[in-house]
């Protein structure tokens, strides 16, 4: 696995968790600094309102990874649930259950996200729903294909055999065993979100001014990539570093721990 | 041997041969050169929006109001005042009821050929009444009859009294058999305008009738794309919509020359008075307080922005310039609030658009109010849901932008209390007897007096227009609602 893999992440999740207690002012206007270029006061600029760039990525790191965690948390244990329910079960509930997996997937994920972002109205809360209400699909999947084979196991049968309740098989004998697809999924999925938010507060659909975000930094910073360039590629590099890392960490772990998804 | 090149074996070496195929040579090469010069003469202008529709009766955006224009000629104009003044035609106000328009002689060949009648006229204001989806239709409601007595005269004969009937009589004329064909104008316009279609595919092509010069106008939303177009040469014209930031860059730029004037188009914030915070006078007055518009005009607009007091600037006939614009005070704005015995920081809200200046106007305006103790909070809404939200006076706040308006028939139509929508743009819900009395005389200064006592908005600012020409170009200077006309009389001139 590559050190610097690790290394990003935890520079971005240290640098959000700190960030507030650093005296920063993301949001604080000054109009006679507009797009003014890195210099000793402002290490990365200001941008098209006079803000500290720096100080507004540190922000919207905050966002994106409050974001990508709360909904990797809520989506992962709900598509975990209704993944090892619907494959250890079998039968009418697994069809029911499929079937609604069937037709969440049946549209692209971001676009889903962006038609709920859109009835629900913009801001954090809705953001976040919007995302969890597409991003389960995968844990579903995942998890019910996984607990398809695992319960054919023997220490599964074993344990039925046993007199062990399903609830006590499906929590003590195969969620152990689906841990690890399901971190490497999360991984994955920690990525995809972090593009999905930036997407979405890109468009208008995610966080509201003047709070920062990501995608609403390279939205602003396109619009002046002629006069300060330095506004886009700041709020861009930051974006790729930390989904790239995330992507190759999410291989790291893939490799180390040969999972097959 | 150079036949041999060409033809082969058992090609004919006739002299006859010969000079055929230097014909068919020949004839390649001009229609290379035409094809060439003639792209290389075209004068290309680079617009944010396309327009919807080119049929006059059904146009509301401000790109198919703005080629319309040229495409067609109306009955009147204004002039610089916003006064109406003849354009196809002069007129007479016989009595409250009648008014004659004759037509001269100037602008009145339709680009079809035919001749432009006054049986033309009374078929074009007919044609739209009849029409029911028709946006405009409205406004032309109280005419009671017309009549073509010859050629070159149209009576007109009114349901009411109506002083500014002639000023409304500014939409395209069209010609009656084709409309009796119901020909379709909004991909085939055929009007008697100085420019005339010729295609309209990816691009709109139009050519100038005068002098045949042809001026094609190209889609090009992404700002930065249309400023690159243009200093790449691809584009010759950019007009409107730019960030300032853009507009002071391409001032930099050597080769393009980037002309700015006073606008006219008025921005302001709209308030809902039957809120319960804001039907209160002194929290609308706190609000205005704690906005300062010198410092967004000075930083954030295009040059030719000033700030605003009513929405027909001083210089409209019917403008007040004795109004005075509100001053920047969050200290009183502060008190004002404390006065009213509301708990701080005050919530409010703030609806507008996503357009990206809109948003960053808004945002520029939650930091300033912060410090009168106004929480602002913004909703950005898609146009269409934004808009609904304010027709249906679903708001707190808003902000928006009333885009060439030329009579002060506006004020009746935002400000009276019979005009809350759909009958009209009372979008705030003002209800005030005086001001409905002082509209009724049409008592233009006092009533925008009493509009700016009231404050069911707060007036912003009218927004400067610039005009960016690539090298060589000739254009007069943008107007200041950012209309195209200077496309009548744009020339290249010799290449610098």
């Amino acid at each position: 696995m590559k050190s610097w893999s690790l290394v990003i992440p935890l520079f971005w999740v240290v640098a959000a968790a700190v960030a507030p207690l650093l005296g920063l002012q993301p949001d604080v206007i000054h109009l006679e600094h507009i797009l003014r270029t890195p210099d000793w006061d402002a290490w990365l600029g200001s941008d098209d309102l006079g803000r500290d760039i720096l100080a507004r990525l540190l922000a919207g790191a905050r966002v994106s990874l409050t974001v990508a965690m709360t909904v990797t948390v809520v989506a992962g244990v709900a598509g975990t649930l209704l993944g090892l329910v619907s494959g250890y079960f079998g039968g009418w509930l697994d069809r029911l259950l499929m079937r609604v997996t069937d037709v969440f997937q049946a549209f692209p994920g971001i676009l889903l996200a962006i038609a709920f972002a859109a009835v629900l109205g913009p801001g954090l809360g809705n953001l976040i729903l919007a995302l969890c209400l597409t991003s389960w699909v995968g844990y579903a999947r995942l998890t019910r294909a996984q607990a398809l084979s695992l319960r054919a196991r023997q220490h599964v049968e074993a344990a039925r055999a046993l007199g062990g309740s399903p609830w006590y098989v499906m929590r003590r004998h195969v969620l152990p065993l689906l841990a690890a697809p399901l971190i490497v999924e999360a991984t994955y999925g920690i990525a995809g979100l972090v593009v999905a938010e930036a997407s979405l507060s890109f468009l208008g659909l995610g966080i509201q001014p003047p709070h920062a975000s990501w995608g609403a930094m390279l939205r602003d910073g396109v619009r002046y990539l002629l006069v300060a360039p330095h506004y886009v590629l700041a709020a861009g590099l930051s974006l790729m570093s930390l989904v790239l890392a995330v992507n190759v960490l999410g291989d790291g772990l893939r490799d180390a721990w040969d999972v097959r998804t | 041997m150079v036949l041999q090149a060409f033809g082969g074996v058992g090609v004919d070496r006739t002299p006859a041969r010969l000079l055929r195929w230097g014909w068919r040579l020949g004839c390649a090469l001009c229609l290379l050169a035409n094809i060439h010069m003639g792209w290389a003469q075209e004068i290309r202008f680079a617009i944010a929006q396309a327009p919807l529709t080119l049929d006059p009766r059904y146009a509301v955006d401000a790109a198919s109001e703005r080629i319309n224009r040229l495409l067609y000629r109306s009955l009147v104009d204004f002039d610089a005042q916003g006064r109406p003044v003849p354009a196809l035609a002069t007129w007479q106000v016989h009595d409250p009821w009648h008014v004659s328009f004759t037509l001269g002689r100037e602008g009145r060949r339709f680009h079809d050929g035919s001749w432009l009648t006054a049986q033309d006229v009374v078929a074009t204001y007919r044609s739209l009444l009849a029409l029911e989806d028709a946006p405009h239709a409205a406004e032309f409601a109280n005419i009671a009859a017309m009549d073509a007595p010859n050629a070159d005269t149209v009576v007109f004969t009114l349901k009411d009294p109506d002083a500014d009937f002639p000023a409304r009589l500014v939409m395209g004329i069209l010609p009656a058999h084709l409309i009796a064909r119901h020909h379709d104008f909004s991909r085939q316009p055929v009007g008697s305008g100085p420019l005339r279609l010729v295609e309209w595919n990816r691009t709109l092509r139009l050519e100038r009738v005068a002098d045949r010069q042809a001026i094609v106008l190209e889609e090009v939303r992404d700002p930065t794309v249309r400023v690159l177009k243009l200093l790449r040469g691809e584009t010759d014209l950019l007009q409107g919509d730019l960030p300032p930031e853009l507009v002071r860059y391409l001032k930099r730029q050597p080769g393009i020359r980037v002309e700015e004037t006073a606008g006219t188009n008025f921005s302001y914030l709209g308030f809902n008075l039957q809120d319960p915070l804001l039907k209160n006078p002194r929290v609308r007055r706190a609000v205005a307080l704690a906005i300062d518009r010198d410092a967004i005009i000075r930083q954030v607009l295009i040059g030719g922005s000033r700030p605003a007091t009513a929405i027909l600037p001083p210089e409209h006939w019917a403008g007040n310039p004795a109004l005075q614009p509100l001053p920047y005070d969050p200290a009183q704005a502060r008190r004002l609030l404390q006065e009213s015995g509301l708990a701080l920081p005050l919530k409010l809200t703030l609806k507008t658009s996503t357009d990206m200046q809109r948003l960053r106007l808004a945002t520029i305006l939650q930091a300033q109010m912060k410090k009168a103790g106004i929480d602002l909070r913004i909703r950005s809404l898609d146009w269409g849901t934004f808009f609904d939200d304010v027709r249906h006076g679903k708001f707190q706040l808003y902000s928006l932008t009333w885009v060439g308006v030329r009579t002060p028939d506006i004020y009746r139509r935002a400000f009276h209390s019979a005009s809350v929508p759909p009958t009209g743009a009372n979008r705030g819900r003002l209800r005030d007897v005086e001001l409905d009395a002082l509209l009724k005389r049409r008592d233009w200064p006092a009533a925008t007096a009493r509009i700016h006592a009231l404050l069911p908005y707060v007036p912003l600012w009218y927004e400067g227009q610039f005009l960016a020409l690539g090298r060589g170009l000739q254009m007069r200077a943008p107007a200041p609602d950012g209309n195209w006309d200077g496309l009548a009389t744009i020339t290249r001139g010799v290449s610098q």
